[in-house]
């Protein structure tokens, strides 16, 4: 079978906690807004002691947003999909024809729990009835993939991807995959999150949130801030890109997934599965390390992630480690949406030919001696550009994308 | 023309509500339920798990891990190069009860044990841990469809390199909250029923089930090849034109009539409404062909379509099809080589397969 076709971004949308939209999170990253802050929409007890990066919209404002009716039981996770989703077939100037015969995959690692959890004692007792009852089913992960495929008129194939914090890299590469063997022509991949009780704190138990604004890579880092929203891109393939006779906005140009099978919720402290994931990603782009230009790394700020990825970094570029960042300050971690959310970031740095700073960096880390670029770096021509996005249960994803 | 891939299904690991783990036994041993709920009848886990591990692991984590160590072990795999997990609920028992604690404790003093287990891509991480498995590895969480992206997946992957092997697997529990929320919706019966007399209901609603499937799936036959698997396709909300027209389509693709196949495992789930699409389906298309149903014996899940391929496996493997799954009015096939899979998630998404027995030539 033939493996060359090639896989073109041609669209993208975008909605965090620093712009609900692509040139409002362009404008963000280019002042150093970033989205960290008291929670002002999510109910919970930690209101006053755990900040994160928080939309600042309720609900009925993303429904406006979304164009969809507020009592329909669309969740907070499928709004943010929906509004990001629909920005990308927008921007890709596709038809309603071609939205009816792409694919889309999907990523979130705990879908609508925010709803469950607030009806939760109603949907326990089966006589009740009410408006609840639209979130029966939105403990699942696939729930909004379904809400919000059948909203835009999606029926060709559905996925979604639950791999923790790697899960819509792994979107990204599945539908690739799709159009490499010539299952599709187009599809559109992401993931979405939505904030709930259930990740502040599950996060919360396992120590591993920083009160503070997050400082990746930062010797005195001493944990992440969450973050909620979403981002979709449209691959297409090369064909439909060639008959189509549209510039794409770049390629996806090469991806590897691994897994650093070392423990449930920690990476390994030699960075084995980040360096396993970046390898595969330069292999399969046959390219080499230094034809790098820049790293936007999974930088976490977490204790155990950012020397984990540090090294894996180093042991693959050797001395001459390309220019990297973190963007997790701009809009804490996303979790499952942070692979497509941080895909964007790249596309939009090789378009204005920038590279984002890690914001609240000072102190390098002894361990690895090496600095992130702390300032917007201007007139950085990027061909070639890796997005890290790792998770619990060792998953690990890399994905390399190149300027067209 | 490009030459159609084949896909060759080395091992099997599976623990469902019947005696499925034990390789010597084949659906003789039948376990009742009475409550519309199925749960899963389990090995001693002591021989797939060690007991160290095995103290900090839930019971679904538990028959995860044993299914996939079944797997491996039938398969004489000890590293395979990718593992993919499937499910459409995840841990749902774990998220519950970190869901229950965190609202009943006022989101106070909570432990992350609940948290970490739920993450719907847990099992594919212990399987890899345990076995030190660094290559790649995926959870596909889509409701009814996550089995079929995880084959998907590792159909795309073999049509890469042939010579991989690919540990795919599905996982989903009878979780009480998810029976709880569902009932009102009509996924279960509200009236209780013996689990072997599902099909002889007219009402709405299945029953609830579980299980946890394994399979090694390679481009290359080996010594323990249990059979072929051809083909696979699924259709998400069709209307009845486009069903039909996905079912022809899926025939023609792999230049087959009705004559060709000689067994149809029909996903069919008891209820009265659902059951009345996909019947009509098979029917126009296989009047005479001997039929088997299955979610008598596992219940309804989202990812039931693997024990329907364990099924199919197994009847081509051992050329024998279980008095328990035939249909009433069974034409004994004069041989057991073609199979199709057809099944259904609340006439949501459908799913065929094609499976082939499997001859070894010199």
């Amino acid at each position: 079978m033939s493996m060359s076709q090639r896989v073109f971004i041609t669209g993208l949308g975008i909605i965090t906690s620093i712009g609900k939209n692509a040139d409002e999170n362009l404008q963000s990253l280019v002042t150093g807004k970033y989205g960290f802050g008291s929670l002002e929409v999510l109910e919970t007890v930690h209101r006053d002691s755990l900040s994160a990066c928080e939309i600042k919209l309720e609900d009925r404002a993303l429904s406006e947003q979304a164009g969809v009716p507020l009592h329909e039981g669309f969740t907070r996770t499928s709004l943010l999909g929906l509004i990001s989703l629909q920005e990308a077939i927008q921007s890709a100037g596709l038809s309603p024809a071609e939205v009816r015969t792409s694919g889309l995959i999907s990523a979130t690692t705990t879908g609508g729990i925010r709803e469950y959890e607030t009806h939760y004692y109603e949907l326990m007792d089966p006589k009740l009835r009410g408006d609840f009852v639209r979130f029966t089913d939105t403990a699942t992960s696939g729930e909004h993939c379904e809400r919000m495929a059948d909203h835009v008129g999606i029926k060709k194939y559905l996925g979604t991807i639950s791999t923790a914090c790697s899960s819509s890299a792994n979107s990204l590469m599945h539908g690739a995959q799709l159009i490499k063997n010539n299952k599709l022509d187009r599809v559109i991949c992401g993931g979405t999150e939505a904030l709930s009780k259930f990740t502040l704190n599950g996060f919360n138990a396992l120590m591993i949130l920083d009160k503070q604004h997050c400082r990746p890579f930062d010797s005195t880092r001493s944990g992440l801030n969450l973050g909620e929203g979403a981002a979709f891109l449209v691959l297409e393939s090369e064909a439909e890109v060639n008959r189509k006779k549209r510039t794409p906005i770049a390629e996806l140009k090469g991806y590897g997934n691994a897994n650093d099978a070392f423990h449930q919720t920690a990476s390994s402290p030699d960075g084995a599965g980040a360096f396993s994931a970046m390898q595969l990603a330069l292999s399969s782009a046959q390219l080499q390390p230094e034809d790098i230009d820049y790293v936007n790394a999974h930088g976490t700020a977490t204790e155990n992630n950012d020397l984990s990825e540090g090294l894996g970094m180093k042991r693959l570029f050797g001395p001459d480690i390309p220019y990297f960042s973190s963007t997790k300050p701009y809009t804490g971690h996303t979790l499952a949406a942070a692979g497509s959310i941080e895909a964007v970031y790249c596309l939009m740095a090789i378009k204005h030919a920038v590279i984002w700073p890690n914001l609240n960096y000072k102190n390098m880390m002894p361990e690895l001696g090496i600095q992130p670029v702390t300032t917007l770096r201007q007139e950085m021509k990027l061909k070639y550009v890796l997005s890290n996005s790792f998770g619990f249960g060792g998953n690990t994803s890399s994905l390399l994308l190149a300027s067209v | 023309m490009e030459e159609k891939a084949t896909y060759f299904i080395n091992g099997v690991g599976i623990i469902t509500p019947q005696k499925t783990f034990d390789r010597e036994v084949f659906l003789s041993e039948i376990s009742q339920y009475d409550k519309n709920i199925l749960t899963c009848i389990a090995p001693d886990f002591k021989a797939y798990i060690n007991p160290i591990q095995m103290r900090r692991l839930s019971r679904m984590l538990r028959i995860g891990l044993s299914a996939a160590t079944i797997c491996l072990r039938n398969s004489k795999i000890t590293m395979p190069d990718g593992i993919i997990t499937a499910t459409g609920y995840g841990f749902l028992d774990e998220t519950a009860k970190f869901l229950k604690e965190l609202l009943e404790q006022g989101e106070k003093q909570l432990t992350p044990t609940y948290f970490m287990q739920g993450t719907s891509n847990a099992l594919a991480g212990l399987v890899a841990l345990t076995i030190k498995c660094m290559g790649y590895n995926n959870t596909y969480a889509s409701k009814g469809v996550g089995f079929e992206n995880a084959l998907t997946d590792t159909m795309m992957q073999l049509n890469e390199n042939a010579s991989l092997n690919f540990l795919i697997g599905a996982y989903d529990e009878a979780a009480e909250i998810q029976y709880n929320a569902s009932i009102r919706a009509s996924h279960f019966k509200t009236e209780f029923i013996n689990n072997l007399s599902l099909f002889d209901t007219n009402t709405k609603g299945s029953i609830q089930g579980e299980g946890s499937a394994f399979f090694m799936l390679s481009g290359k036959s080996s010594a323990s090849t249990l059979c072929i698997m051809s083909d696979m396709d699924v259709v998400y909300k069709p209307d009845g034109r486009e069903l039909q027209d996905a079912l022809d389509n899926f025939l023609a693709t792999n230049s087959l009539d009705a004559e060709h196949i000689d067994v149809i495992i029909n996903g069919v789930s008891g209820d009265v409404e659902h059951d009345a699409v996909t019947n009509t389906l098979i029917r126009s298309r296989f009047e005479n062909t001997a039929q088997t149903r299955f979610k008598h014996l596992c219940g309804e899940y989202t990812t039931a379509t693997s024990f329907a391929l364990w099924l199919g496996t197994s009847i081509l493997s051992r050329q024998q099809v279980p008095d328990i799954v035939k249909v009433q009015h069974w034409n004994q096939p004069d041989k057991l080589r073609t199979i199709l899979i057809v099944n259904q998630y609340m006439s949501k998404s459908f799913t065929f397969i094609l499976l082939k027995e499997f001859v070894e030539t010199q």
